[in-house]
């Protein structure tokens, strides 16, 4: 196994997705709503993409999903070197989003399409949280 | 969106592609952007007997190793020595050759100018200096995707649970494309060796189900085409004339939907509404040169584009000849996974290669019946989707 050459990217925070990234260090997931329609979107950004008004509304959802799709990364990237190899998954959560994530506690021989999953957390550094799934069983 | 299909801006003939150029594609050649696109520029201008002061209209792509250049296409024009009254950059990732060939069209129907170089270069082997922001940096890059191998990963393994996919389909293709690289002088030295469909089933899996086969290779070359009005080119006395004859872009398909089915791509959109711009069918189209950052792409524009249902890709691609000798053939000169990409000016290889074909100059790899081509282009990996950009240009003698 070769050494990583540096650290994992870490996760920018903005005033917008702050109450996300703070939801993150509570184990909890947030989402944003339109207020309009009450169309969920993900990632985290400033607009509605029902109606572009800055009016977006964070609520915090159960976690709870399935695997969309997945992928076995065997080449990594850099910071990546120690968990090859490790598996990303598009998720579809109950309340209607899909979020691009590190599965854990799974095998690529385990996984598969339509998996129940649900959220996890990591700490990526001392104060850096990061969120994964994993299988719910 | 209207109902009827936007109007066809091409559909006069009143634009012409004059001429073409290309460089070799070499691996950490060491060189710049700038002095590959010297190359492409001079082959062009000794094809037409033209200057650097006659080209009056410019567009060009952002390259990776320039992304950090703010002022890259002027720099480019002071570089070469053109002094254009029409400039363009297009940021359409691989779609960005496609996209300066239709706006280069526009601006010359609007008497902006007359002679546009839509010219591409790009050098990553050599120089890496992209810096993608956006939601890259908090919810993308901090998973290990690996890159564009990652989100293909993700969107071939739903399209195989999905569909009925056969792998030795997508290798058929390869050695197909690999076949018209080793006729093409210009594609990189090292792919120029023949491959069979066992070499594409046994190549390693960078991000399951992707394989190394599957995916281009970053390169490093320019290429071009000139642009003119049918009535510049006739008092030119220019030979070999390619009509560009409809074009259609999508740029953030399904951008609003929260899960769309990712097998769904904006070619379902711009491919059936370019041929009905043209006035044709997918079986009126005499060669095919999609854009191939990876092989699955070209299956899913295959179906989308109209040859085949969904799900019909293998079943297609395995009854189809679509080497340069058959009824189909796709990517002549190796396409971008056979010839090397050319970083985001490697649209630009493919139609290079549709307007080499039309022009009776591809040697032994030549189609017998080359009266027209339907060329695309692919740019940009979005949040969990499949393709930011998809377009599309008909080409016709």
């Amino acid at each position: 196994m070769t050494e990583p050459t540096k650290s994992k990217p870490q996760p920018d925070v903005s005033e917008t997705t702050r109450p996300f990234w703070d939801g993150i260090k509570s184990n909890e997931f947030r989402v944003q709503f339109d207020p309009s329609t009450g169309a969920p979107q993900f990632y985290p950004r400033s607009t509605s993409l029902v109606t572009g008004r800055t009016d977006l509304e964070w609520r915090a959802v159960s976690g709870k999903g399935t695997v969309y799709t997945y992928t076995s990364t065997l080449v990594p990237i850099p910071g990546f070197e120690d968990d090859v190899p490790y598996i990303l998954a598009i998720i579809d959560l109950e309340e209607g989003v899909r979020i691009l994530a590190n599965m854990v506690n799974v095998t690529e021989d385990e996984i598969e399409i339509g998996m129940p999953v649900r959220v996890a957390f990591e700490q990526r550094a001392e104060d850096v949280a990061y969120f994964c799934f994993e299988p719910d069983s | 969106m209207a109902d009827t299909p936007p109007k066809n801006h091409l559909a006069a003939r009143d634009v012409v592609i004059a001429a073409y150029g290309e460089t070799r594609i070499e691996r950490r050649s060491g060189k710049t952007p700038y002095e590959f696109a010297a190359l492409a520029f001079e082959e062009i201008l000794t094809k037409t007997g033209l200057a650097p002061a006659d080209i009056d209209g410019f567009a060009t792509n952002v390259p990776h190793s320039e992304s950090t250049n703010q002022y890259y296409t002027s720099y480019l024009c002071d570089y070469l020595g053109v002094t254009p009254r029409w400039m363009q950059i297009s940021d359409h990732g691989g779609g960005a050759a496609l996209a300066g060939v239709s706006r280069a069209a526009m601006a010359i129907q609007a008497g902006m100018c007359e002679v546009a170089m839509v010219l591409c270069a790009d050098t990553p082997s050599s120089s890496w200096r992209a810096a993608n922001g956006g939601f890259r940096v908090a919810f993308w890059d901090p998973t290990g995707i690996q890159g564009p191998p990652g989100g293909f990963g993700l969107l071939m393994n739903r399209y195989m649970a999905q569909y009925d996919f056969k792998p030795e389909a997508l290798g058929k293709l390869a050695v197909a494309q690999r076949d018209g690289a080793v006729l093409n002088d210009n594609a990189y030295e090292k792919l120029r060796v023949p491959i069979t469909v066992e070499d594409y089933l046994n190549s390693r899996v960078i991000s399951s189900p992707v394989r190394l086969l599957d995916c281009v290779m970053y390169a490093d070359g320019a290429a071009g085409v000139l642009l003119t009005s049918a009535e510049r080119a006739r008092k030119m006395s220019a030979e070999n004339l390619v009509f560009p004859t409809a074009y259609s872009e999508i740029v953030n398909f399904n951008g609003r939907e929260a899960q769309p089915d990712i097998t769904e791509t904006g070619f379902s959109v711009v491919g059936p509404e370019v041929l009905a711009k043209a006035g044709m069918t997918p079986s009126d189209i005499r060669m095919f040169q999609p854009y191939d950052d990876f092989l699955i792409a070209e299956l899913l524009q295959l179906e989308q584009i109209g040859w085949c249902g969904r799900g019909e890709g293998s079943d297609f691609l395995l009854e189809t000849d679509v080497s340069y000798r058959g009824i189909l053939p796709i990517n002549t000169g190796g396409g971008q996974i056979s010839a090397g990409q050319i970083g985001l000016a490697s649209g630009m290889t493919n139609l290079v290669e549709a307007v080499r074909q039309m022009t009776g100059q591809a040697g032994a790899r030549q189609v017998s019946d080359p009266r027209n081509a339907l060329v695309t282009g692919i740019g940009i990996i979005p949040y969990g989707r499949n393709w930011l950009v998809s377009n599309a240009l008909t080409l016709e003698q």
